[in-house]
């Protein structure tokens, strides 16, 4: 697993965690079942506070990313559970919002957007 | 009792790495009085060395911050004193053996004659010379801290040695002829250590830990 | 009594000096966590952990170590590991002499672990005591410690001195030691870098008085930290300054988080850092600053 984290990011550091690494289980680098550091071992390795990984931990778990066994750790929950999804719908919210707002500046309609969306999924298609 | 052996046998560590020091003390000791009658060996070396060697481990703990070491350990208080009292004892103990040890060497070596009723009497006129230094010395100890009081803890107890000795005309022969009293000054003196390991322990104001 | 406490001081008191002692200190650990114990020189961090480990008696309140009322029973030492800023240990020992003589006192002595140790921090064994530097002191107390399996660590300024190289190892020493959730440490410094990321939990001392304690984000919570030009930070109404420091090109000082709304728009308003936080209510006061403590 890895985790990089920032001094002056100006984002908390158990934020950082959560955000890494939701990141890499949605984008399959860490995959269902993959057994997590503990909290304490996470922290050693990064040498911060076991509060701040337990925090990290705890917020993953309640956003139905990992699970946490006591006793045994925590491990990867598979990508389709429903929380997950959850997730994955707010990141789509939130992208195509910001492209709402840039295209409110920019002034363009509807249909602009919608024939830059088909443009995009198009090339993606190509490029698979 | 167990962890009063422990405390006199980390007594014991603490002093040993000065032995060679304390070895040559003895050494010294025992060739200025080689030549004069063996007899006063034995007394002359309890007085002067064990007086120094039972009290060391004190002026090694003042200098080297031990009440801490001793505060921090599974110790309990009360082992911590005794344990300084059955050192003392065990260095008297091993002092008088090697020292009667060498005064029968010199004795036989320059032909005086030494018998066991002359050699009971100097081990018992030598337990009381222990007996009055640690009796003072220690519990002055427990309650200053070695560094506060050295000179006059040092002197105190040969003070009261060298006053008993000249008023009460104390010598070697004279005490020969009161055998009755030596059984009484052994039981005296252990008497005189305990009493004086209870006024330690009263004294003794980090009780609390 | 509770067991999930690695230790708690209730309403603590005690008289030093006459002009000095420690008043209602009260704070505790969950077990299995660090807290750092800050406060400068002479604010009561050592008289509090002397406090703690019995090495002191207190006039009021209460102390609880590892689940048992204080004075518990002498062999609770066996689980508790000290390290002060200067070793307590004869100076003519040899490494291995230290061994020799601790042995007999501990239970749970593991001699393949101290001489471990001792390979893994550097210290020859045929050295003496008086010959470490004060960092390899540290590091051989913490040997000590860690030989005998104690499971509340107390470290009363352990790196005042050290290199940050040193002070970095000591944190990793520290994060190895707690991966045991029944392990917590007790770490007193006035270097607050040092607990600026480990540290879960935050005691402040000043003038023998706790000023906050509670998790590292609870106390940075608590507080902000105010900047302004010279004369922005007088006159303000209803909000206390802590520390106020004013200088000819600006002032800062602390405010609680709850009374920094009251500021105007004039000066910027930050979260501090643990350091901003332990220097302005570690200040000495000035005689005649209105508004400031």
């Amino acid at each position: 697993m890895r985790v990089v984290l920032s001094n002056s990011a100006g984002v908390p550091i158990y934020q950082q965690i959560k955000e890494q690494v939701g990141t890499a289980i949605l984008s399959g680098e860490l995959a269902a079942d993959t057994a997590l550091p503990s909290v304490r071992a996470l922290a050693r390795d990064l040498r911060i506070s076991v509060i701040t990984t337990t925090r990290a931990y705890t917020e993953l778990a309640a956003e139905g990313f990992i699970a946490t066994v006591p006793g045994k750790g925590a491990y990867v929950r598979p990508l389709d559970s429903a929380l997950v999804r959850e997730q994955l719908l707010r990141q789509v919210e939130d992208g195509l919002q910001t492209a709402l707002d840039a295209a409110r500046r920019a002034g363009l309609q509807r249909d602009d957007l919608v024939q830059i969306l088909d443009g995009l999924i198009q090339a993606e298609r190509i490029s698979q | 009792m167990n962890a009063v052996v422990r405390m006199a046998v980390l007594d014991l560590r603490t002093v040993a790495p000065y032995r060679y020091q304390g070895l040559v003390v003895f050494g010294v000791v025992v060739a200025l009085l080689a030549h004069n009658r063996p007899v006063v060996v034995v007394p002359a070396l309890v007085l002067l060395v064990t007086s120094q060697v039972a009290a060391y481990p004190f002026v090694v703990a003042d200098k080297a911050g031990l009440e801490t070491l001793y505060a921090v350990l599974p110790l309990p208080r009360r082992a911590v004193l005794l344990g300084h009292y059955a050192w003392a004892v065990a260095a008297f103990v091993a002092t008088a053996t090697v020292g009667t040890t060498l005064a029968l060497l010199l004795a036989w070596g320059e032909s005086v004659p030494f018998g066991g009723r002359t050699l009971v009497t100097v081990l018992t006129l030598s337990w009381a010379m222990f007996v009055v230094t640690v009796a003072i010395q220690f519990p002055l100890f427990v309650r200053f801290g070695y560094s506060r009081i050295s000179v006059l803890c040092t002197f105190l107890p040969l003070a009261v040695i060298m006053l008993a000795v000249t008023r009460l005309h104390l010598t070697i022969a004279t005490f020969a002829s009161i055998q009755a009293w030596l059984p009484v000054l052994w039981v005296a003196g252990a008497a005189a250590i305990v009493g004086s390991a209870a006024v330690a322990m009263a004294a003794d104001h980090r009780r609390a830990g | 009594m509770s067991s999930d406490l690695a230790f708690a001081l209730r309403g603590v008191g005690t008289a030093v000096s006459s002009s000095f002692g420690l008043h209602e200190v009260s704070f505790d650990l969950p077990t299995g966590y660090v807290m750092g114990l800050i406060g400068a020189n002479g604010a009561g961090k050592t008289t509090i952990i002397r406090c703690l480990l019995g090495m002191r008696p207190i006039d009021t309140g209460e102390i609880e170590l590892l689940g048992h009322r204080a004075p518990g029973p002498v062999a609770l030492r066996q689980d508790i590991g000290v390290v002060l800023d200067h070793t307590y240990l004869v100076g003519d020992w040899r490494l291995t002499e230290v061994e020799r003589t601790l042995r007999p006192f501990y239970d749970r002595w593991d001699g393949v672990r101290y001489r471990g140790l001792l390979a893994e921090f550097g210290l020859d064994p045929r050295a003496k005591v008086k010959d470490l530097s004060r960092g390899m002191a540290m590091k051989l107390m913490i040997a000590v410690a860690l030989s005998h399996q104690a499971r509340l660590l107390v470290l009363d300024e352990p790196t005042s001195g050290l290199d940050p190289v040193t002070r970095d190892e000591l944190v990793g020493i520290i994060g190895d030691f707690l991966l045991d959730e029944g392990h917590s440490v007790l770490f007193s410094t006035h270097i607050t870098t040092d607990l600026d990321r480990i540290g879960d939990y935050v005691t402040l001392v000043h003038g023998g008085r706790v000023v906050r304690t509670g998790t590292k984000d609870d106390v940075l919570a608590a507080y902000r930290v105010v900047r302004g030009g010279p004369d922005d930070l007088s006159d303000l109404v209803g909000v206390q300054l802590i520390g106020l420091r004013q200088t000819a090109t600006g002032a800062q000082a602390l405010v609680r988080a709850d009374e920094a709304g009251l500021l105007g728009g004039r000066v910027l308003v930050e979260a501090p850092t643990l350091e901003e936080i332990a220097v302005h209510t570690g200040a000495r006061v000035p005689a005649s600053a209105g508004g400031a403590r």
